[in-house]
């Protein structure tokens, strides 16, 4: 397995790239969502991240989506975490503007 | 409250036999061209929109033949009314109208209960009336547990010497229906204006009726996308997508409204419209309160509560920056137990997503003020990504007032003003 994904209460996933995670010295992601974060669903297994509860308790909202695992990656690991978050009314909405929001323009 | 349009009020009407004019939703002229030849002429045109003043503001129009039918109805879809756009006109038999009349059913906070409202005077204005000859308004308070009889309403019609007794007695009954109407569908207000008086008999020429929102949850049925408070207009598309951002999360929650959805009163007013989020509405109300005086307008109204996860932060903060006008963002805590670096990790998320090329600094001023629990891992959180040493960002403690906020926001927007030009 080189990718551990499991979905979230919100709508939407959280995927561990396990390749990464084998080169990283950090395992920053296990550390915070032990500490910092409320979830505590990460674990060291076998020297790579794995999740404490089923993946069914996880989407019921063991995972707290604080997405302190994803931005302390990306800070003290490999940049092997990604949550994605969709939220497709507002995705339609955004197809359906004429003028473009601001962080798309050049002041 | 989560305001019908007045063909769906119409619908809950006809539900409990109140009498309303034969008619059809269409969303073109050709749909309307069906409807005509069904109905017949004279017909009578309706902008179906939340705002009140729809007469007034040429909302509703009185064909009398096809061409003139197809004109309003092409017109009326490419109108904005109140600044709310038509996607639907209703299409209705016109009414041969005698007499109209007015008649509600509300909730009365003073009394805690509900209260008839009947005025012989209906139609516009009915506001005006009110206020300048009181007494031409007639109400009754309704005991909920016991409800309203028919011979209740009559007691609240015959108190007005104006109605011959066999439009009483139509009148009465209708009264007596649209109590059945609030009840049944949890109404804030069911109101009928004008329920005008015909050959015929009393029919309802408009209908608004106003849901309460904490009963949306048992009035499925009634399809609502939303019940954010509006007032006189509809869900906003943007609303109804930070709408979906509690739907089916508990933890926490994250209220967003849109004030000026489109920017044009800011400008109208010589202001700077701005993208606003807050924990706790207080302190939104004092922060706004020191940042409209110095020239800013905040578009929207966001105030997260109950301790959201993180993922709330990252939506809404995408929510409120999508907003095309706006040209600044304001984020102000108030002293909570809210843990501000779970909600910093959402924003931050957001920056990073929405700019990129910056690695998450923004490019319109924006001021983060974190106060109140792990304000501090807040605050270092920015700066360990990055973002707090843009060019345009300033990132404060607990130390901010929310005038020293809106001071600060001013000065920044004023250099970026300068050294930018803005979006101009």
């Amino acid at each position: 397995m080189s990718t551990l994904e499991f979905e979230v209460r919100s709508g939407g996933t959280i995927s561990i790239d396990l390749n990464k995670c084998r080169t990283c010295e950090s395992k920053a992601c296990v550390k915070i969502c032990n500490s910092t974060g409320m979830g505590g669903i990460l674990e060291l297994k076998d020297g790579l991240p794995s999740l404490k509860p089923t993946l069914e308790e996880v989407k019921r909202g063991a995972c707290t989506e604080d997405l302190a695992c994803e931005l302390d990656c990306q800070l003290y690991g490999n940049k092997a975490i990604t949550v994605t978050l969709p939220l497709p009314e507002l995705d339609e909405y955004l197809e359906n503007l004429t003028e473009r929001p601001t962080y798309e323009r050049e002041a | 409250m989560a305001r019908l349009l007045e063909y769906q009020g119409k619908a809950l009407f006809k539900r409990k036999g109140i009498p309303v004019p034969a008619g059809k939703v269409v969303r073109s002229a050709s749909e309307a061209a069906d409807v005509a030849e069904e109905l017949g002429f004279p017909l009578a045109v309706k902008a179906q929109v939340h705002a009140g003043g729809r007469g007034k503001a040429g909302a509703i129009r009185f064909p009398d033949d096809q061409g003139s039918l197809t004109k309003a109805v092409e017109e009326l879809l490419q109108q904005r009314i109140h600044g709310d756009a038509v996607e639907e006109v209703l299409i209705e038999k016109k009414a041969g109208v005698e007499k109209e009349l007015y008649l509600a059913v509300t909730a009365d906070p003073s009394r805690r209960q509900p209260v008839a409202i009947f005025s012989s005077r209906g139609g516009v204005d009915i506001e005006e009336t009110a206020h300048q000859e009181a007494s031409a308004v007639l109400t009754l308070p309704i005991d909920i547990l016991r409800g309203l009889y028919y011979y209740d309403a009559l007691n609240l019609l015959r108190r007005d010497w104006q109605l011959d007794s066999r439009r009483m007695f139509a009148a009465a009954n209708i009264l007596t229906n649209l109590y059945q109407v609030y009840r049944e569908y949890d109404c804030k207000l069911a109101e009928i204006n004008p329920l005008a008086l015909t050959a015929d008999g009393a029919v309802a020429l408009d209908a608004r009726v106003d849901i309460d929102d904490d009963s949306l949850a048992r009035q499925s049925s009634l399809d609502i996308e939303v019940a954010e408070e509006a007032g006189e207009r509809g869900a906003t598309a943007l609303e109804v997508a930070a709408g979906t951002i509690d739907e089916n999360d508990h933890r926490g929650s994250v209220h967003f409204v849109q004030i000026d959805p489109d920017g044009s009163y800011a400008r109208s007013e010589g202001k700077v419209p701005i993208g606003f989020d807050c924990v706790g509405a207080g302190t939104s109300l004092t922060t706004m309160d020191e940042l409209v005086p110095l020239g800013y307008y905040p578009t929207n109204f966001c105030d997260s509560s109950g301790n959201p996860v993180g993922s709330k932060l990252y939506r809404i903060t995408k929510v409120i920056l999508s907003q095309p006008q706006i040209e600044g963002y304001v984020f102000v805590s108030c002293v909570s137990s809210q843990q501000l670096d779970n909600t910093a990790r959402g924003i931050i998320k957001a920056f990073q997503e929405l700019y990129p090329a910056t690695g998450g600094q923004p490019n319109i001023p924006s001021i983060l003020v974190f106060r109140g629990a792990w304000d501090d891992v807040a605050i270092e959180l920015f700066a360990q990504h990055g973002i707090s040493g843009g060019r345009w960002i300033r990132v404060l403690g607990r130390d901010t007032s929310e005038r020293e906020a809106a001071e600060i926001f001013d000065s920044l927007y004023k250099e970026w003003k300068a050294e930018t030009g803005g979006f101009e």
